[in-house]
């Protein structure tokens, strides 16, 4: 049976939702208090920054693209703030221009993406090189650190409870962010756009200014996320947040988010959010190092696609022993309509 | 008159004949700017500094035009290169054939993981090879303990590769290093244009559908186009190994970008169908020789260097785009052209009473 | 093999092929028995049977979901049937992959060529052949290629990459393939869609050839008078079942109509005549360069402007001007007396007006969402909150309105677009532009490729707004729909204007002659395609 798009989605959803009570559950076993809201929140504080692109990111792979060059921008972004605080600016000027750099960044990558035309993935590699390039410009090989008190706590300062400001900005970011996508006109928009931009286009559609408008915001709360990373290690380098990108995308693709373009849904992106957390939080407790953890994430992800591929074709090959077996059955196709998955006419 | 050129020649050979020109022009401009810019060892310095990466790209070529990517490259480098190092530390006398061929074999194996998962488990290519990466990291790891391999462990032949040529012409050495990327990309432009199978990569890429329907082996072609970028790799990781000789946990990482970055500049399409071996190896050269050379301008500080390189690669896709565009829309328009004549001719026969 | 005229018996409706094609009396080439095929819960073939002999044209006919393209896409080993046997010179095998097919000499061309744009034509002839030896020798692939297309009396250069072929070429260039693979049944899946009228007589000269040659064919057509001009058997499906299997001779268009909708239809939508109003859109020397020139009209409220032409006039490049997809670069619009710049939809959109495109699939709706979703897309924002939230309810009532209204025979709105058939798709389609309010609907090839029911509701639709007061030019190369449909015909050619023809002046013979560039000659009412007419005189396309 046809169902909506948003319909389709939900198996993902919750095969996320199983394997993330399962991690939590066997993490909890072995230690007590782990699935305390506390410790949850302190997991989440620890990939904040990452987590934060990844709502971005999520946006960015709906509509059909990819963005290289995120984590470039996370650090482009902290030298920025830094490199103006060094030279007497106040820090709060600092983040402002940093956010602004952000967008610019956007701005650029959609430009030669959504205006000139060119491949987001040979883009964005080149801005990855080039932006992280400028960070290099601007504070070189030095660390740039001293910063006010607030400003290194301010991501892990408890506003409310036991959740920081970060978190509280996540939240919020979460709840924007599923608006955004789900209910407005901007998210149908990047949902028709990955699935065909020719077909927007002849809609009426705006596509280029739509496009360039995911990227400058992919940049800006990569920028955002730079700006609390930088903050939280208490110093700005030109080689901070190095191959972010690739754990963000990971993330992203785990939600549910089709490579291709044209579906995923946020809750599916929060969901792979807090699986990988506590999955490596777990792998983490058990003494797994890092490196090993993200081969096993890498492995989750390889399987998250292969095995629904296999599954449908071994269902596939049964249906056709049983049909071979009992002779045709199931009623022909009611008039003018034709099953999901067969070829039209 | 330009429209009889634009006949015969190929879009892939008028990239490769540019990146000629740019490349002399930028060596051309180093030349005037940097004293003593012009000599040998800048030679060796570019060519043995490009000659992992270009080596790597042939494979990554491959997988490049049936559309789709290998990421897992560096790890394929790094993890290559610390297990046959670490065998080789302890054995006696090994022929450094037998090494290299070694080295082939386990990348070969590694890229037919890649090339399983994507060509039959029908996992796009981005996310297989974006788990791979890790997963062969992590292999790394866990092979290694964390422990790296130093060169005195090492075999001399193998340590002083770098330093080794093969031949020298005018004073000027060619590296073995830079040998084995010259035969590695020579033999891949005959696979490429010689090959049924090179011909039916361009196919795979070009049209997939088409493809389908033709009956092409895709999942087989696929699967080897895998195959053949694990073990360009897997020589990469020789490579490495000879000229790096300490092999870390993190030996190899990023490599990947580069690669690509290279194969990109040098023309091969990242949507697949176009692009040639001889391109990539003159993107690698063009890169490398930026790099190596900003740093001895005194131009331009040597932290610019990362943001003249992006722009460099933006340049070359913006360019690339814009010059096949260019050409195709030139043929559509010298096809019509044709078309309308022939058609004007046969019209004048039939008003002439045929 | 060369093409002669030979003195045979009557074309087409011969039954059976005549004495000179050999093979006429032994087993069939190909034959399918018993064929069933499920996706899902829904069965798409349920126990069909079909025999294609050599050197005879098999044509199948069958509405949009008929299980035609299942059919298809199992005897080219691209699917595989759940129940029923396939037969090869009356003995079973199995196709179980395309080079299985391509073993046994069966190929198929579909309406959209499957060509590698960034191979030559030659390697596109060659490409896949499983045993030309272990190095490409380019030489003698080129040799080979000006063979096949010497023998098919076409004129190409081998060596040219095979982007930028027009689509009759790219045709020409899969049907060399299929003779450089000694093809022993060729299936041709609505080959002449998008053909000039010359291109459908080298074509059908092509298939002549063939025929003589032994090799049957299956043809796809939804075009009638092709299919009774060609065919010497017809076989008709009606959801995923065999109905009839006749010699051409036996069969009418209207019987055969009968089958695949299993109720009569009237055949055609006669539309009563119109009284336009005012001058809404006035086009003036209107230009584009490269695509066409000079083209000049007045478009009145409730007016149907027929633009009719053989592909290659162009007529699509004048609505991507007017919708802003390709903006002129010459000329004037005016739009109520106003002049107005149109560079690019949404501009259009705003002016209200509005184009359906031709290719439905590539540009018309987007598959994975529902059908309200596509609806409320080029209007958007008037389903929009303030803040930009969408109205979802909105959307869904608007949607149900036009499902009643156009009957789109779907579930409910919220079913996916991919889910319906051509012919509901297009109707959605429909509803998507007529949400925006537009004065002036250009509709271009609206009926193409959907089945005759849907297409006879599609025109009363037409009806219904021109006399509401829109304003609608019809693109088609449909001549008796544009005849039928229109208060006046257009006609170009080769990208320029050549008459406007009112409709009561109207005749085949004249538009055809019109968009052919000539004097009208004496043709019958459809396009001769006789076959093995000696005399026939081709027309200089």
């Amino acid at each position: 049976m046809a169902r909506s798009l948003r319909g389709r989605m939900r198996g993902w959803d919750v095969m996320l939702f199983g394997i993330l009570a399962v991690v939590v559950t066997w993490n909890a076993i072995d230690t007590p208090g782990y699935a305390s809201m506390q410790n949850q929140v302190n997991l989440l504080q620890l990939g904040i920054e990452r987590s934060i692109v990844v709502l971005a990111m999520a946006f960015v792979i709906i509509s059909g693209e990819i963005d290289l060059s995120v984590a470039s921008v996370m650090a482009l972004s902290g030298a920025v703030a830094a490199a103006m605080f060094e030279r007497g600016m106040p820090i709060e000027l600092g983040i402002l221009v940093a956010l602004l750099v952000g967008l610019a960044c956007g701005a650029f990558n959609g430009f030669w993406i959504a205006v000139v035309g060119l491949p987001s993935l040979a883009v964005t590699l080149a801005t990855l090189i080039g932006f992280r390039g400028l960070a290099t410009m601007l504070i070189e090989d030095r660390s740039i650190g001293d910063f006010p008190q607030w400003f290194d706590t301010m991501g892990q300062s408890s506003i409310v409870g036991p959740f920081t400001f970060s978190i509280l900005l996540y939240g919020v970011l979460v709840i924007a962010a599923a608006v955004l996508l789900h209910l407005t006109g901007f998210g149908r928009i990047t949902y028709v756009i990955g699935n065909s931009k020719d077909v927007a286009r002849f809609s009426g559609v705006r596509v280029a200014w739509a496009r360039i408008r995911i990227f400058m915001m992919s940049g800006t709360i990569a920028a955002l996320a730079g700006v609390l990373y930088t903050a939280r290690l208490g110093s700005a380098r030109a080689s901070t947040a190095e191959g972010f990108e690739l754990d963000i995308i990971t993330v992203v693709l785990l939600g549910g988010v089709s490579i291709f373009g044209g579906s995923g849904s946020m809750l599916g992106v929060v969901l792979s959010t807090f699986l990988v957390l506590n999955l490596r939080n777990g792998l983490s407790l058990a003494g797994i190092e890092g490196n090993t953890q993200t081969g096993i994430v890498g492995a989750l992800l390889i399987l998250s696609v292969l095995l629904p591929n296999i599954a449908a074709s071994v269902q596939d090959r049964r249906r056709r022993r049983t049909a071979a077996r009992d002779g045709p059955g199931g009623t022909p196709p009611a008039p003018g309509e034709i099953p999901e998955g067969a070829p039209a006419s | 008159m330009m429209d009889a050129v634009l006949r015969r020649v190929r879009p892939d050979q008028v990239r490769e004949l540019t990146l000629v020109v740019v490349l002399v022009a930028m060596i051309a401009f180093f030349a005037i700017q940097i004293p003593n810019y012009l000599s040998p060892r800048t030679f060796t310095n570019i060519t043995t500094g490009s000659a992992i990466i270009a080596t790597v790209a042939v494979g990554q070529v491959l997988v490049l035009l049936t559309r789709n990517v290998d990421l897992s490259v560096g790890s394929i480098v790094g993890l290559v290169a610390y297990t046959v190092g670490n065998s080789l530390a302890g054995m006696g006398d090994v022929n450094p054939v037998i090494v290299i061929l070694l080295c082939m074999a386990m990348g070969a194996a590694l890229g037919a993981i890649n090339g399983a998962i994507v060509a039959y488990g029908r996992v796009p290519a981005i996310i297989t090879t974006l788990g791979t990466l890790a997963l062969f990291r992590t292999g790394l790891v866990v092979i290694s303990g964390s422990k790296t391999v130093t060169t005195d462990k090492l075999p001399d032949w193998l340590v002083s590769i770098p330093s080794t040529s093969v031949i020298t012409i005018a004073g000027v050495d060619i590296r073995v290093l830079f040998g084995i990327a010259l035969v590695a990309t020579i033999v891949g432009q005959v696979v490429l244009r010689y090959l049924p199978y090179g011909r039916r990569l361009f196919a795979i890429g070009s049209n997939p559908d088409a493809a389908r329907v033709a009956g092409l082996p895709i999942r087989r072609d696929v699967f080897f186009a895998f195959v053949g970028s694990g073990m360009m790799a897997g020589i990469g990781g020789f490579m490495w190994l000879g000229k790096f000789g300490n092999i870390t946990v993190v030996s190899g990482s990023g490599l990947e970008l580069q690669v690509v970055a290279a194969a990109v500049v040098g023309g091969v399409n990242i949507f697949g169908g176009a692009g040639s071996m001889f391109g990539a190896l003159l993107g690698a050269l063009l890169i490398q020789t930026l790099q190596t050379s900003l740093l001895r301008w005194l131009g331009i500080s040597q932290f610019a260097l990362d943001a003249v390189l992006g722009a460099l690669i933006l340049f070359a896709v913006a360019a690339d785009a814009i010059i096949l565009r260019r050409m195709q829309e030139a043929w559509v328009r010298v096809r019509r052209q044709d078309d309308a004549r022939a058609r004007a001719s046969r019209d004048g026969e039939a008003a002439r009473g045929t | 093999m060369t093409i002669q005229a030979a003195p045979v018996g009557e074309p087409g409706r011969s039954g059976l092929p005549g004495n000179d094609a050999p093979g006429a009396a032994l087993a069939p080439v190909l034959e399918m028995r018993g064929v069933s095929r499920a996706f899902g819960s829904t069965q798409a073939l349920a126990d069909v049977s079909i025999a294609l002999h050599g050197g005879e044209i098999h044509a199948l006919l069958g509405e949009n979901g008929a299980g035609k393209s299942t059919l298809i896409k199992i005897m080219t080993g691209v699917q595989q049937q759940d129940t029923g046997d396939i037969l090869v010179d009356g003995r079973p095998v199995r196709v179980t992959s395309s080079q299985d097919a391509q073993r046994l000499g069966v190929a198929a061309i579909y309406q959209e060529p499957m060509i590698f744009p960034d191979l030559s034509v030659a390697e596109n002839i060659f490409i896949g052949h499983q045993d030309r030896g272990h190095i490409v020798d380019r030489r003698r692939m080129r040799r080979e290629a000006q063979e096949v297309m010497a023998r098919l009396d076409v004129s190409l250069n081998v060596s040219d990459p095979a982007r930028g072929l027009t689509l009759a070429q790219q045709q020409t260039v899969e049907i060399a393939k299929a003779i450089s693979l000694n093809v022993r049944v060729l299936i041709m899946d609505e080959p002449t869609a998008s053909l000039s009228a010359h291109e459908v007589n080298q074509l059908f000269r092509i298939i002549a050839a063939l025929r003589r040659q032994g090799v049957a064919i299956l043809f796809i057509s939804h075009r009638m008078e092709e299919v009774f001009e060609i065919a010497d058997r017809v076989t008709v499906l009606r959801d995923g079942r065999w109905i009839s299997t006749r010699p051409a001779a036996d069969v009418t268009p209207a019987t055969a109509i009968r089958d695949m909708v299993g109720r009569d239809v009237q055949e055609l939508f006669q539309r009563p005549e119109s009284h336009p109003g005012e001058v809404v859109l006035s086009v003036q020397g209107l230009g584009r360069a490269g695509a066409f020139q000079d083209v000049t009209f007045d478009l009145r409220a409730g007016e149907v402007l027929g633009f009719a032409g053989l592909v290659g006039a162009r007529r699509t490049d004048v609505g991507l001007a007017l919708f802003g997809i390709s903006p002129s670069d010459s000329g004037t619009i005016l739009l109520d007396g106003e002049p107005i710049t149109v560079r690019g939809p949404q501009d259009a959109v705003r002016l209200r007006i509005a184009y359906t495109t031709e290719d439905r699939r590539q540009m018309g709706l987007v598959f994975p969402l529902s059908i309200a979703a596509n609806i409320s897309l080029p209007s958007l924002p008037r389903f929009l909150t303030g803040a930009g939230l969408m109205r979802r309810k909105m959307e869904h009532q608007v949607a149900d309105s036009y499902r009643a209204r156009l009957r789109i025979r779907a579930p409910s709105v919220d079913t996916i677009a991919s889910a319906l058939s051509g012919g509901n798709q297009q109707k959605v389609v429909l509803s998507k532009w007529l949400e925006t309010r537009p004065r002036v609907l250009i509709l271009d090839e609206p009926t193409r490729g959907i089945d005759v029911g849907a297409k006879v509701e599609v025109h009363q639709l037409v009806d219904e707004l021109v006399r509401e007061g829109m304003a609608i030019i019809l693109i088609s190369s449909d001549l008796p729909e544009v005849m039928t449909m229109s208060d006046r015909i257009l006609v170009m050619r080769e990208g320029r204007q050549v008459t406007i023809v009112p409709r009561a002046e109207a005749t085949q013979e004249l538009l055809l002659a019109a968009a052919m560039g000539q004097e009208a000659v004496s043709f019958s009412t459809t396009v001769d395609a006789s076959l093995d007419d000696a005399t026939f005189a081709e027309p200089p396309a």
